[in-house]
Order: C-alpha cells, then sequence, then structure tokens
C-alpha cells in the first residue's frame, strides 16, 4: 500500500515538475488541485514546484531558455503555489525560504520587465518575493517594510529622470529609522555602481542574475 | 528655411490596401471597446464634452470612431517649425526627410567603448558638432546627453534645451517630465524660436499626468507637437508586428484626438519608437527585421493613409558598444527602409551603446550616411539634359565623358561625395598611416571645433535663459525635488 502511494505520489510530482517545466499555465491550478486531492504531501509539492523554477531560471542564466519561458513558468507558480501553501496552513505546516524581499518599480516609473525578471528569478533562488508592481510611491515601499519586514528591499527604475526616486526611498528609510533594518539593492538601465554608492545603496545589480547573486551576497549565503 | 531632402517617388509599402484598413479598423475597435487611459482630470472633461464615455474612477475614455476620424482629418499634413535663426527653420511632412541628431545617456570613449558621465562642456561641443553638420537639422530633447555632470536630473531637460539653444540655431524638441515643459517653452521664446512640443504615452494605452499637461502647456504657446508611444513588442506591446502596429497606433490616435479636442488644427508629428525585444535580457533589440518592418508598416499608414507627418527612431541606436561593423549594420539599414518608406523625419547621429551612449565622432560619420540616404531619396531626375542622348552619341563607342559638360555640371549633384568614408587607394592608404573612418571623423571633428561659430544668441536672450533656469531651480527646490 505504502510503495503503491509512493509510486502515485511520484507520478502526482512529476506532473507538477512538468507544468513548469513545459511552461503550461494552462493546466497549473488543476494540476495543483490533484496533487492535494490524491494527498500529496504539500511541502513536498512546494518543493518540486520551486526546484523546477529554479531549474529553469538556471537554463535562462545560461541562455538555454529565454524570457517568454521564464515568465510563463512565473506564472504557472502564480496560479499553482496559493492551491499548496493554503493546504500547507490548513496541515499548520510553513516552508523555509532562505530570505525575504520587497520589490517594486519606483514612483513615476512604469516599466515592469526588468523588475518582474528579478523578482521571479529571486523567487527561483529561494526568497521569499513581495511584488509590490510598478510606480510605487516611497510611502508605499516603507509601509511594505514595515508590514513585511523583509531582508531586502529591491527598487528598479528605468529612466534616468526617475532614477533619483529611488534616493528618495532611502532617505524616507532614515527618517523612518528603517534603513539599519533592511539592505537596499537598487538596478535599472540608468543605474551604475558609483550611483548606487552615491545614494548609499547597499548593492546593485547590473543584470537580473547579477541582482540575484548581489541579494545573495547581502545576506551572507553563497 | 532648412531644405532638408525630398523623397522623389512613390514611398514603398510592405502592405495592401485592405492590411492598412484592418489595422485601422482594430486600432477604432480598441479605442472604442477598451479605451484609453488619460490621468488627468482637466484631460478626460474635455474628451466627455466631445462625446467620449468616461471612467473618473479608471481615468478610462472610450473615444467613438467618428471622433477619431475627426481628430486625424484636423491634423494637417505639414507644419512649420520656427528656429531662432529663420534660415534653420523646417517644414515637416509631405515628401520631406529631414534628420534629428540621436542622444545618449552619457559620453562614450571612441577608443575604448567605456562610457562616463559628459561634462558641460562635452555637452556643449556635441551640440556645436551637430550645429555644424548639415544633414542635422533638428535636436529631440535631452540631446546630445540625458545626464551631464553636476546637474541635477530635475534639471538636465532644461540645461539641455538651454545649452541647445546657446551652441546652436537649429530647431529643438522639447521633453514632458517633471514641469520641464515649462522652462522649455520659455527658452524657445526667449529665443523668439518655437520648440517642438513633447506627448509621450506609456504602452499599453496610457498617456500619464505630466504628457497631458504637457499638451496643454504647448498647444497654448502655439507650438507644434511630437508624439509618441515607444515599447517593446512582446513586453508592452504584443509580439507580433501586426498586433503591436494595432496597438501603437491606437495610442497615437488617442492622443492626437486630446491633441485636436485641445486645439484644432494643431501641427503634430507622430514617432514610431517600437523595438523588438531581447528575450535573454528583456532588453531593447536594435537593429532587427521586425523594428523595421513595424516601422516600414507605420509610415505606410500615417504617411498615405492619415497623411499626418511622421518620424522613426529605430535607426538611432545600435546595440553595439563601438563604432565597428555591426553598428553600421543595424543602424543603416532601418535608417534606409525608413527614408524609403515615408519618414519625415529619421532619428540617426551619434547614438551607440543602446540608448546608454553617444559620440560627435559618431555623429560625423552619420553625416556622411544620412547625405548619401538623402541623395537616394532624392531620386533620379530625367529629363533631356540628364538623358543627355547628344553627348552619348558624340562620345559613341571609343571616347570618354569625363570631358564632357554633362559630367562638369552634374558630376558633384548626380552622387554624394563622403566627407569622412575611406576613398583612398590601397597605396595611399598604407602611406597614409592605414587611416579608418574614425580616424578621419576625429581630424573633422578637431577642425569643426576650431571653425564653427554657431551663430549667437543676443546678451539679452543670453541673460534671459540663465534668469528661466534660475527660476527653474527654485522651483524644484521648492518642491523637494533638488
Amino acid at each position: 500500500m505504502l510503495r503503491r502511494q509512493k509510486l502515485l505520489d511520484k507520478e502526482v510530482l512529476d506532473s507538477l515538475r512538468s507544468i513548469v517545466i513545459n511552461f503550461d499555465i494552462d493546466n497549473a491550478e488543476e494540476k495543483a488541485k490533484e496533487a492535494i486531492q490524491k494527498g500529496v504531501d504539500p511541502l513536498e509539492a512546494a518543493k518540486v514546484l520551486t526546484d523546477a523554477i529554479r531549474e529553469v531560471g538556471d537554463k535562462f542564466g545560461k541562455g538555454e531558455l529565454f524570457l517568454p519561458d521564464l515568465v510563463c513558468a512565473a506564472e504557472v507558480l502564480k496560479k499553482a503555489i496559493p492551491i499548496i501553501t493554503d493546504e500547507m496552513q490548513k496541515q499548520g505546516k510553513t516552508s523555509q525560504s532562505i530570505g525575504k524581499v520587497v520589490i517594486g518599480t519606483v514612483y513615476g516609473d512604469i516599466h515592469s520587465i526588468g523588475k518582474g525578471m528579478v523578482a521571479t528569478l529571486l523567487y527561483a533562488s529561494g526568497f521569499e518575493v513581495i511584488d509590490l508592481g510598478v510606480n510605487v510611491k516611497a510611502e508605499e515601499f516603507l509601509n511594505a517594510v514595515k508590514e513585511h519586514k523583509p531582508n531586502i528591499l529591491a527598487l528598479s527604475a528605468l529612466l534616468t529622470t526617475t532614477a533619483m526616486e529611488q534616493k528618495n526611498v532611502i532617505e524616507g528609510l532614515k527618517k523612518e529609522n528603517l534603513r539599519n533594518k533592511v539592505k537596499v539593492l537598487v538596478g535599472g538601465s540608468p543605474i551604475t555602481q558609483e550611483f548606487a554608492d552615491s545614494i548609499g545603496a547597499d548593492g546593485y545589480g547590473a543584470t537580473a542574475p547579477d541582482g540575484v547573486k548581489v541579494a545573495k551576497r547581502l545576506l551572507g549565503i553563497e | 528655411m532648412q531644405r532638408g531632402f525630398k523623397r522623389n517617388f512613390e514611398p514603398l509599402k510592405v502592405l495592401t490596401n485592405s492590411q492598412v484598413e484592418q489595422i485601422h479598423a482594430a486600432s477604432l475597435n480598441v479605442l472604442e471597446e477598451v479605451g484609453f487611459k488619460y490621468e488627468s482630470a482637466k484631460a478626460l472633461k474635455l474628451l466627455e464634452d466631445h462625446g467620449c464615455e468616461i471612467d473618473y474612477d479608471r481615468m478610462i475614455a472610450k473615444i467613438p470612431p467618428s471622433l477619431v476620424e475627426w481628430a486625424i482629418l484636423q491634423t494637417p499634413s505639414s507644419f512649420y517649425l520656427k528656429a531662432r535663426d529663420p534660415e534653420k527653420s523646417v517644414r515637416f511632412g509631405g515628401n520631406s526627410v529631414y534628420f534629428f541628431n540621436s542622444a545618449g545617456a552619457r559620453y562614450v570613449d571612441i577608443d575604448t567603448g567605456i562610457v562616463s558621465t559628459p561634462t558641460l562642456e562635452q555637452n556643449n561641443l556635441g551640440v556645436l558638432v551637430s550645429d555644424a553638420l548639415d544633414s542635422v537639422h533638428a535636436f529631440p530633447s535631452y540631446t546630445p546627453y540625458f545626464e551631464i555632470e553636476g546637474v541635477q536630473p530635475v534639471m538636465s531637460c532644461a540645461v539641455s534645451c538651454a545649452q541647445r539653444h546657446r551652441f546652436s540655431s537649429k530647431p529643438s524638441r522639447g521633453a514632458q517630465p517633471t514641469y520641464t515643459y515649462i522652462w522649455e517653452t520659455m527658452i524657445a521664446q526667449a529665443c523668439n524660436a518655437q520648440i517642438m512640443g513633447c506627448v509621450e504615452g506609456a504602452a499599453p494605452l496610457s498617456l500619464a499626468e505630466d504628457p497631458c499637461n504637457a499638451a496643454f502647456h504647448y498647444l497654448e504657446a502655439g507650438f507644434p507637437i511630437y508624439i509618441a508611444s515607444g515599447s517593446v513588442m512582446g513586453g508592452s506591446h504584443p509580439i507580433t508586428i501586426a498586433g503591436a502596429s494595432v496597438s501603437h497606433n491606437a495610442e497615437l490616435l488617442a492622443i492626437i484626438v486630446l491633441l485636436q479636442c485641445i486645439k484644432q488644427g494643431a501641427g503634430v508629428i507622430a514617432n514610431n519608437f517600437v523595438s523588438a525585444m531581447n528575450m535573454s535580457t528583456g532588453d531593447l533589440n536594435f537593429g532587427t527585421a521586425a523594428t523595421s518592418l513595424h516601422q516600414m508598416a507605420f509610415n505606410q499608414i500615417w504617411h498615405s493613409y492619415y497623411k499626418i507627418p511622421i518620424t522613426n527612431t529605430g535607426s538611432a541606436f545600435s546595440n553595439a558598444k563601438i563604432i565597428d561593423y555591426q553598428l553600421g549594420a543595424e543602424k543603416l539599414p532601418l535608417a534606409m527602409c525608413s527614408a524609403l518608406s515615408g519618414a519625415n523625419l529619421i532619428v540617426l547621429h551619434g547614438g551607440v551603446t543602446a540608448e546608454l551612449a553617444y559620440n560627435p565622432i559618431l555623429a560625423i560619420i552619420d553625416d556622411d550616411v544620412a547625405n548619401t540616404i538623402g541623395r537616394i531619396v532624392e531620386g533620379i531626375n530625367v529629363n533631356d539634359d540628364t538623358i543627355g542622348l547628344d553627348t552619348i552619341k558624340e562620345v559613341g563607342s571609343t571616347g570618354t565623358f569625363l570631358s564632357t559638360k554633362q559630367t562638369r555640371t552634374y558630376w558633384k549633384t548626380e552622387d554624394y561625395m563622403p566627407k569622412v568614408f575611406d576613398k583612398t587607394t590601397y597605396k595611399e592608404w598604407i602611406d597614409s598611416g592605414k587611416k579608418t573612418v574614425i580616424d578621419k571623423a576625429k581630424q573633422r571633428y578637431e577642425e569643426i571645433i576650431a571653425t564653427h561659430k554657431p551663430k549667437p544668441l543676443t546678451e539679452e536672450q543670453d541673460k534671459e535663459i540663465d534668469k528661466i533656469l534660475k527660476e527653474a531651480e527654485e522651483f524644484y527646490k521648492k518642491k523637494g525635488l533638488i
């Protein structure tokens, strides 16, 4: 009986992995529900899903997969993970992340692609990610830092004219006595290491994969 | 007035008439059923007065097709842009082809490809060089550099505009973010010139508050308007060229509707800056076939169907980091296709390293590119003199045409003779120390900065610009932006 359940679990978990690596957004919810109905441990289901997106992220980093693949794999997780985490809560189980990140594109800037890539790759690397979206005001970032108590606040800006908004957020953190409670990671087309240093950021990522490396370094993770 | 170039043949078409109508009809459908977001209560109220259905909470206006058709008809097929030097004014539209200077965030070292923030002097020299190049007819905003050392970001557009007026008498385009349109309007007026206003949408299907305010401001000043809705296919627009054409069309038509509701008959030039996406990085992929095809489809629709002046930005940039074969191969085909398919204004000179960098040495090389393209679009002059049947008979099968009157008359105008392209013989090239086009452009750069004197502003105009910049600085300080 136990052997049969294990085989069934493997089949369901393989199917979960498959929806991620095949970017099967349409069947994501159904497969996640099926896994729960068939009695798969939600922690194992979550691990399979995150391992799969990490695999996609690694292949993206190596240039074997492309942006639409990464985005679609992330969409699969967006649909499947809430179903799995609901079940985890019901069973009183929790999963571990390597750190928590609040991320968003600063006020005045509606560019989302770069920010979305970083968010997905951070998630794929094991971070818990709270994505505030685009055109996020400084006070919204500050409120999110107070509410979620992240390890890292990641700020994106694609326009020269909005880059200074990253500084406004950092100044806001100082005023609210939050600056030493969170590491600030900045990125975006007009941002340079010099600019990041000048506004008092803790880290700068030139590319999305680079942003993940810097995030890990900031938390002392290899 | 600057003549620019005149395209003397029918523009190249990449769509059938029914495909043009299909894209137009789909654009109208998007505006009628999905609508367009204008982040301005003032704009929404005006559009409501003109028959749009408004959702004030979502700031969406659903635009009836009849209003869009009306706005297209109100938009003139050409307009005049007055420069501070009347000889440098331009008329955009019709079969004219002009070139816009390109821009970059930073200065790029020609030899190493390393970028750095330009000093004010480097910025000024960049403007001066383009003032000297006869194929640069006008400047966009924050040109040649987006950033200038020692200048607060919020002041960069105003300072850039001031320096363009000081170091060039050619016309300029304004910008729209953070009230900069106030200062750019004042600077142009202080120089007794017009500036081309700027109203840029944010794809998909929206126009932020700043460009809405800029639209009212620039039109009140009596200036024509440059409109755009830059995007990337697969990101802010559909991945297909046809789908992206519909989205882009809808966005620009929505802006045209607002402009014509504000001021009926306002001169408008519509820009195409829709790029392909690098699917590995999410960055813009410059110089690609899809980008060029999108531009050509746009040119056909707007030039031949709407009869509204058009500009193309696609050939302004390359992903190459230095002046090399890739740079030429990415920029030239797009610029050529733009010119052949009906663009009235092509952004070209000086941009490299995507939008990251600019160098006047490249602008000098691009001067030869632009003049070559310009000569091509001027086409072939066919008449008795240019055919020269008598000359052909006279030379017969044994002589040469080199000494004929026809050659003496036409050799300078039938072709464009590049100024810096290497046309030496192999031996001359060896003897010259293997001088490249970059070496020759550097030489021309030195000659220009040593000899070119832009038409100066009057002392009063110069002082007035200083006053405007001080006022802008105080304004931004009060707003806490400096």
